[in-house]
């Protein structure tokens, strides 16, 4: 996993277990594992402590299959936050939230309010659209039309700044 | 008032307080069933600790009863109250129309409680609502309004 590369001693969260649980669902979906294979490993994922002995369980499996998967979170923040070496709850202190919730928006299970978004945005010094569009929408935006996006985006929160 | 109370002791107060007028009604009432205010006081005084520890607690339950809840978190309480204001409509809906079937006379509750989970609504709606139509934003450019669903 390329972005567990240069801190595998830190700990690894439920959603870095998960997504390398989704790389190996995948990899036995292509039968590269078989059933013996995917569950014990499976079970290494899930005890997994740090960041290395989760890229062990998936150290054979090709980049393609561990690159290639859907995120499931809508941004960033992840990344941020383990570049800053800032735990969630550091993270969630200076947001004015709970931990709980800097785990779902990691995760994308919970999408934040506009302006929680800026405000984890202007934390991070990224604009919103750097923070939170999906890797793939990203990617295939011009640059025009990113700048289109977030200027959309200030003038809804100059409209709205207290939605 | 309550600004003056630290957070995570607004909710046990408040709950203690419930507590202590529930019990003082059982006092003030009398009669043979006026030890139910001794029990009252006794449930009270545990849900009041339960709850203040539970306010210290990293979960989304603690943060509530922490009076500390993120925009998230209160979204969750929101969404609580919705779902038991739509049990409570249901439930008194299905006691008012049994008890109109049987000619009970115990069914005025029922209606009450419909009536009013359904004021509620209505006030919501009134509350937060916005009644005016808003103005296309065509109309703001001069270019003619057109329907969206229309090619």
């Amino acid at each position: 996993m390329a972005l567990n590369e240069g801190r595998g001693h830190l700990r690894a969260s439920h959603a870095d277990r998960e997504q390398a649980i989704e790389v190996l669902k995948a990899a036995f979906a292509q039968e590269q594992l078989d059933k013996a294979e995917f569950e014990t490993r499976a079970g290494q994922a899930l005890a997994s402590r740090t960041y290395a002995e989760l890229a062990a369980v998936t150290a054979d499996i090709p980049a393609r299959l561990t690159a290639g998967q859907p995120r499931r979170t809508p941004g960033r923040l992840r990344e941020q936050r383990i570049q800053r070496e800032m735990s969630q709850a550091e993270l969630a202190e200076a947001l004015g939230v709970s931990r709980q919730t800097v785990t779902l928006i990691e995760t994308g299970r919970y999408l934040p309010s506009l302006p929680l978004a800026f405000a984890i945005a202007r934390f991070f010094d990224l604009t919103v659209n750097k923070m939170f569009a999906p890797a793939e929408q990203e990617a295939g935006t011009p640059p025009e039309a990113t700048k289109q996006a977030d200027a959309c985006t200030v003038a809804a929160w100059h409209v709205h700044p207290t939605a | 008032m309550m600004t003056f109370i630290p957070p995570r002791l607004r909710k046990p107060a408040v709950y203690a307080l419930a507590g202590v007028l529930f019990a003082a009604a059982w006092l003030v009432r009398g009669g043979p069933l006026w030890w139910v205010s001794i029990m009252a006081v006794t449930g009270t005084a545990a849900g009041t600790v339960r709850l203040y520890r539970l306010g210290g607690t990293d979960t989304d339950e603690g943060a509530r009863a922490g009076s500390r809840a993120d925009e998230r978190q209160q979204l969750i309480g929101l969404r609580s109250r919705a779902l038991a204001c739509n049990l409570a409509a249901v439930a008194s809906f299905i006691g008012l129309t049994a008890a109109i079937a049987v000619r009970g006379t115990w069914g005025w509750p029922f209606l009450v409680t419909f009536l009013i989970t359904g004021y509620g609504y209505l006030l919501g709606l009134g509350n937060y609502g916005v009644a005016e139509e808003g103005t296309p934003d065509d109309a703001d450019t001069g270019r003619p309004a057109r329907s969206p669903v229309s090619s």
